[in-house]
């Protein structure tokens, strides 16, 4: 009774907060321990998904397939998840490449406003016999019966479940429950729920939304993840267990590969630093906070400022060249009145 | 000059857009606006503006040759494939606004001129025409260019189904147009859509990998096309000038439509518009008695 | 002329307005284009949008659409002769532009007056399908446009279960399926679903408003509805017939309130929604008649069970409208006794019932 299945994104999420730049053997080792665990998906990639390594995201020293390759290898019982997003990743130079390296799990993304930009890439997955599930990133910007209408259209793509993510980590958990309950209720598929801690409420949120009927859940070890990160994996899934949900994860296992990954992967745990409580109430993609600290300071401009404007002006994920803009006018703003 | 004579196939919004720019134009003027449906929009404002329309698509053409000399294909890709080679046959120059890519990639702020000798020619895709420029500013001042790579976003309300359906093509044909006037081998292009009120004008930046960059000269010769690129898309702006940020050039421009039929903030759809119209005027302007008479006898 | 009547209207317009024109502000320099125009709706609509650009300096362009603007030039002079309003002469359906630099547009075409839809119901069909059809199409290519507002019905919900005693926008239910007498109810309905199909594909924002009924200066008491029958009767010093038993509950919201309502709607309605517009306070038309009769001196008779043979079907009519006033910060300003006097004053000072349009 009462099945949640993990999606685990620490090496895909957690791209973000390593600048993209998580090695080969990091991929490795980690993949061991998620699979030993029994974690029943992992997602790898750029922080943005396959065919996102860029200039505008942060480039990543290694191909797409040479980190899908390296996981399947250390992934033989746990399936294999990439994130996709039309726009960044084409079928034939990305989708295509990464099926033949054996994803089993493809997650295709959007807006949470742009749907219809993901039926050619859900039907490709799909038509290759792949588990494809549909993702609306930046959920927070749509109303709950607009999110459900977009799903909807994701459903009637092919996808077999939906993910909203909470992207900048705005929602509270009343805000989670109410969508998962009114998604619940458009939908056929399963819903799942992928969060950020930016107000610290991933957890929280997490829970909210497996007892609104959520059956998915999204989390990282040590919330490893973009700006102050995602709910923490292993606290998330005691908590869980302790509810009552089974997950089908061994929790000392799964405590030791969170051990690993803080020596193996991080320089630093995730914390809400002060920036991150600026992103998560301005509503601005929590993948931004690496690239808006660094672009402030070359601005000398006050990073919040920069959160803020950027949240004013409804900026979307994947619209990380927007920051420079920010900050020049900023600058030049600044510079003007002084 | 007598005006060069054109027609249009499409009548949807791109159609009419180019209609009303055709009908502003001292070199160009339309000799008929043609369509599948009489009752459609466009068609009802043709109509209204007293142009000479039809419904029978490209067998207008062939059984009215002299209605023009240059055709804009606004039609779809499929189509034009169709239609180039019959074009091809009654010598007439078509103006490729499809994906369709018969023909000659035209950017007129880079290869206008070069255009001329071709009866085919193709207009890339908004953000192609919006960085493509920029692109080749920076090969101007490079000896190589290890990567390039542009982010165009656009305002959702301006990508229709059709756009939605096709962004692997735009991603793959903008590519291609980078690589081919860059000569970069590497490039990547990415497309945001936005869909905040109100709308957001076309954005597109430039960014790009050199070993040395040569900032100044670079940003000399990216002044100097932008303004000829002016000279056709008005509203074509520079928002940061040619910058470098974390080990990379980075140029960011904004495109602001006429707003002709097409919303203003749909620079994106603009900006091929623009393109297309001044390289039918160059044609017009450059025009031998040898290529009307490959055209209809008179 | 009327100089009176147009004051009293601009008068209410500034009573309900009560310092809640900020309310309104997003208005202030926009243009807004309003299909059936010169209709009881759009008539109050450019009442108050007068009435903000005068008072408050809105500086508002305002276009009337309506396939007759004749008329209207003869009956509201004041409206029609000020440079902030244009009339447009079109048939709805014909509609394939708005100027350019059109904000705002409210579809108000197609009338609600169900002696129209009874003897013609495929133009009632075909004005309201087509209709809205164009009124997309035309907003589609305007540069900086920033919400259409549909108006829909009430009738929408099909018939108001007795027990109900509001109808809520939650409300399932629709018109009776197949029936004829129901073009006007289904029409509606498929252009609020049409509305929501371009909100999804082509990402136009839309909001729609479910009027209920009306009452006030600009509506015609010759339309066959009790409140307007009750006042015709009253003011030719007629018996005030009642037709049924009396219990019949219906609600009336008074033309000033409801343009103030419609504007707010269209300037801060959350797209995809739909609001009910009309006054929560449910009466029954034998109330109501009393309430029309003590405006007179002598007061008419009242008769109940004035048809033949008597019928006792009673309906109920009446909007649930928390979501206006809780999203919104919407209410109602006038009082249904207010509102009658109000329309009988203004009645009698035009003088003549040709006068409304």
């Amino acid at each position: 009774m009462n099945k949640i299945l993990i999606s685990d994104p620490t090496l895909r999420d957690g791209n973000h907060a390593a600048n993209h730049q998580i090695s080969v053997q990091q991929i490795a080792a980690y993949c061991d321990g998620a699979d030993a665990a029994g974690v029943p998906i992992v997602e790898v990639g750029h922080g943005n998904g396959i065919g996102a390594s860029s200039l505008q995201l942060g480039e990543s020293p290694i191909p797409d397939f040479d980190i899908l390759r390296t996981a399947r290898e250390h992934l033989p019982h746990s399936k294999l998840g990439i994130h996709v997003i039309p726009g960044f990743a084409t079928i034939e130079k990305d989708l295509k490449p990464a099926i033949r390296a054996g994803v089993d799990v493809v997650r295709v993304a959007s807006h949470c406003t742009e749907a219809d930009i993901t039926e050619r890439h859900i039907g490709f997955a799909r038509e290759a016999g792949k588990t494809v599930f549909g993702v609306l990133m930046m959920s927070h910007m749509a109303s709950k019966e607009l999110l459900a209408e977009e799903a909807k259209k994701m459903e009637s793509y092919g996808a077999e479940g939906f993910i909203f993510m909470d992207s900048s980590g705005h929602f509270l958990p009343d805000d989670v429950t109410e969508r998962v309950k009114t998604l619940l209720d458009v939908l056929e598929i399963p819903v799942g729920f992928h969060a950020h801690n930016n107000l610290g409420m991933a957890i929280a949120n997490s829970i909210a939304a497996a007892k609104a009927g959520a059956t998915m859940l999204d989390g990282t070890a040590r919330g490893f993840g973009a700006g102050s990160g995602n709910a923490q994996l292993e606290v998330l899934v005691a908590v869980l267990e302790r509810l009552g949900f089974k997950t089908g994860i061994d929790l000392y296992k799964l405590l030791d590969l969170s051990d690993l990954a803080d020596r193996e992967l991080l320089k630093e745990i995730p914390t809400i630093r002060s920036v991150s409580v600026v992103s998560g109430l301005a509503g601005v993609f929590s993948g931004f906070t690496k690239h808006v600290y660094r672009i402030a300071k070359q601005y000398e401009v006050d990073p919040r400022d920069v959160f803020f404007e950027l949240g004013k002006r409804g900026v979307v994920a994947g619209q990380e060249d927007l920051i420079i803009e920010v900050a020049s006018d900023l600058a030049r703003k600044a510079k003007a009145s002084s | 000059m007598k005006k060069l004579k054109v027609a249009i196939i499409g009548s949807g919004n791109i159609g009419t857009d180019l209609l009303i720019k055709v009908m502003r134009s001292p070199h160009l003027e339309c000799g008929a606006f043609i369509g599948r449906n009489l009752s459609s929009p466009g068609m009802a404002k043709a109509t209204a503006m007293g142009m000479n329309v039809s419904s029978e698509s490209i067998s207008y053409i062939e059984s009215n040759p002299d209605c023009c000399e240059l055709v804009f294909d606004a039609t779809s890709a499929v189509d034009h494939q169709r239609h180039a080679p019959i074009l091809r046959k009654l010598g007439k120059i078509s103006i490729d606004l499809t994906p369709a890519q018969v023909g000659q990639m035209c950017v007129p702020a880079v290869n206008m001129r070069e255009c001329l000798s071709e009866d085919n020619v193709n207009m890339v895709t908004c953000g192609g025409q919006a960085s493509i420029p920029v692109a080749y500013a920076l090969a101007q001042s490079h000896s190589g260019i290890d990567y390039i790579e542009v982010v165009s976003s656009i305002a959702s309300r301006s990508a229709g189904p059709a756009t939605r359906r096709n962004l692997d093509e735009y991603i793959h044909t903008t590519e291609n147009g980078l690589r081919k006037f860059s000569g970069c081998r590497r490039t990547k292009a990415i497309l945001n859509l936005n869909p905040a009120q109100p709308c957001v004008n076309m954005q597109t930046t430039v960014m790009a990998k050199v070993s040395n960059p040569k900032l100044d000269e670079f940003t000399k010769i990216f002044q100097k096309i932008a303004q000829t690129i002016r000279e056709y898309v008005p509203g074509y702006e520079t928002v940061v000038p040619p910058t470098i940020e974390n080990n990379r050039i980075f140029t960011m421009v904004r495109v602001r439509g006429l707003g002709d039929y097409l919303p203003a903030y749909a620079g994106n759809l603009d900006i091929i518009n623009c393109a297309a119209i001044a390289m039918a005027e160059e044609y017009a302007k450059n025009r031998r008695p040898a290529l009307t008479e490959a055209g209809a006898p008179k | 002329m009327n100089e009176r009547a147009d004051k009293l209207v601009r008068e209410d317009c500034r009573r309900v307005l009560d310092g809640r024109e900020k309310q309104l502000a997003a208005l202030k320099g926009d243009t807004l284009f309003i299909t059936g125009g010169t209709g009881f709706m759009g008539t109050w609509l450019a009442e108050m949008l007068a009435c903000l650009n005068d008072d408050f300096s809105f500086k508002t362009k305002v276009f009337l659409m309506a396939r007759n603007t004749d008329k209207f030039q003869g009956v509201c002079p004041h409206l029609a002769g000020r440079k902030d309003m244009t009339l447009v002469k079109s048939d709805i359906r014909r509609l394939s532009e708005l100027p350019k630099q059109t904000h705002w547009v409210i579809h108000a075409a197609v009338t609600p007056d169900n002696r129209f839809h009874s003897s013609r119901p495929v133009e009632t069909m075909s004005t309201v399908s087509e209709g809205i059809a164009a009124v997309i199409r035309a907003a589609d290519p305007c540069s900086d446009f920033k919400k259409l507002l549909n108006i829909s019905s009430g009738l929408v919900y099909g018939t108001q279960p007795w027990e109900t005693e509001r109808i809520p926008e939650s409300h399932v239910g629709g018109p009776v399926m197949g029936n004829v007498a129901s073009v006007y109810a289904e029409a509606k309905r498929y252009a609020e679903i049409y509305c929501a199909a371009a909100r999804s594909q082509q990402k136009l924002p839309v909001v729609t408003a479910r009027p209920f009924a009306f009452v006030g200066p600009y509506q015609s008491l010759n339309t066959p509805w009790a409140i307007n029958n009750f006042i015709h009767d009253a003011l030719n010093a007629k018996i005030i017939r009642v037709l049924g038993d009396g219990k019949t509950v219906r609600s009336y919201l008074y033309g000033a309130d409801m343009s103030f309502w419609l504007l707010r709607i269209l300037v801060d309605g959350v797209s995809g929604q739909a609001y009910n517009v009309g006054s929560p306070d449910g009466i029954s038309l034998e109330q109501l008649a009393g309430l029309i009769a003590e405006q007179f001196d002598p007061q008419p008779e009242i008769r109940i069970q004035a048809s033949v043979p008597a019928v006792t079907q009673r309906t109920r009519f009446v909007p649930d409208v928390t979501l206006a006033a809780e999203g919104l910060k919407l209410s109602v300003k006038t009082p249904l006794k207010a509102a009658i006097k109000q329309t009988i004053e203004w009645n009698k000072l035009s003088r003549s019932t040709a006068v409304a349009v």
